[in-house]
């Protein structure tokens, strides 16, 4: 008889503490979650730039709290939220060490692929004035590196431009791109393809 | 086509063509092996003034820019 009168009241209680625990979770969750997105907004502009993929992670984890957090399911929201402050803030340094990396890069295209530029027009300049073409050389071969010595120009100035514009990404991308034309018309002509710029 | 490897840096990006000179050559087989045209020599010999003064005078081991 007893134990009948106390089922309810057990199911009360406990009921009540989880709710209890749910709206003690509930404001720590939200501010878990608006603390982590307001860390990544502050980073987000720059690291965008450098490390898509982790951006997209903390982002993603954002989202996942935030679902739990509609479904009520504050705990989950909680756990998942709690660290993603802190992943968001450490974003900053991983974009700042990926710019390091990407900068030194650049300062090494920039400062060696105009010399490579340049050896190619001289060789493709003597070899137009040529009687006739080396063995090894034909005239395709010499109009071929005509051609792409004019595309590897247009790419390059797109790859300056990009720099100067703070696009690292792009500029590297397209200084690569006239690495690789670069080495290929210097192989085509016979002509010592620098230790640097191979592989 | 022959490539004579860089022999006259240490510079892993230096784009500069060099040749070493072999015994019996001169500036215009130099020049016919590179461009074709053994009258292209001029090129060779005013790319190396630093280092040549009369043209049909090279020695053999000399290191060469090939413009």
């Amino acid at each position: 008889m007893l134990k009948r009168l106390f089922a309810p009241v057990v199911v009360v209680m406990i009921c009540a503490l989880f709710v209890a625990c749910g709206s003690k979770e509930k404001p720590l969750a939200e501010q878990a979650i608006k603390a982590a997105e307001e860390a990544l907004n502050s980073v987000k502009s720059d690291a965008v730039k450098y490390v898509p993929d982790k951006v997209k992670s903390v982002e993603d984890a954002i989202k996942d709290a935030k679902a739990s957090f509609d479904k009520g399911d504050y705990p989950a929201a909680l756990n998942a939220a709690k660290d993603l402050a802190a992943k968001a803030k450490d974003l900053a340094k991983a974009a700042a060490d990926k710019k390091a990396e990407l900068s030194k890069k650049w300062e090494e295209l920039s400062a060696n692929l105009p010399k490579m530029v340049e050896a190619i027009k001289s060789r493709v300049d003597i070899l137009s004035q040529s009687k006739k073409l080396p063995a090894g050389i034909d005239q395709a071969k010499l109009d071929g590196a005509k051609t792409g010595l004019a595309s590897i120009n247009e790419i390059w100035t797109q790859a300056t431009e990009a720099f100067k514009g703070g696009n690292l990404t792009d500029a590297l991308a397209k200084a690569s791109a006239v690495k690789d034309k670069a080495v290929g018309i210097m192989t085509s002509l016979g002509m010592q393809v620098p230790e640097g710029a191979k592989g | 086509m022959a490539v004579d490897q860089g022999t006259g840096t240490s510079d892993t990006w230096d784009a500069t063509q060099w040749h070493e000179v072999k015994k019996g050559e001169t500036l215009s087989k130099i020049a016919e092996r590179y461009y074709g045209d053994s009258g292209l020599y001029m090129k060779i010999f005013e790319a190396n003034r630093d280092i040549l003064k009369d043209p049909n005078l090279i020695k053999v081991g000399q290191k060469l820019r090939i413009p």
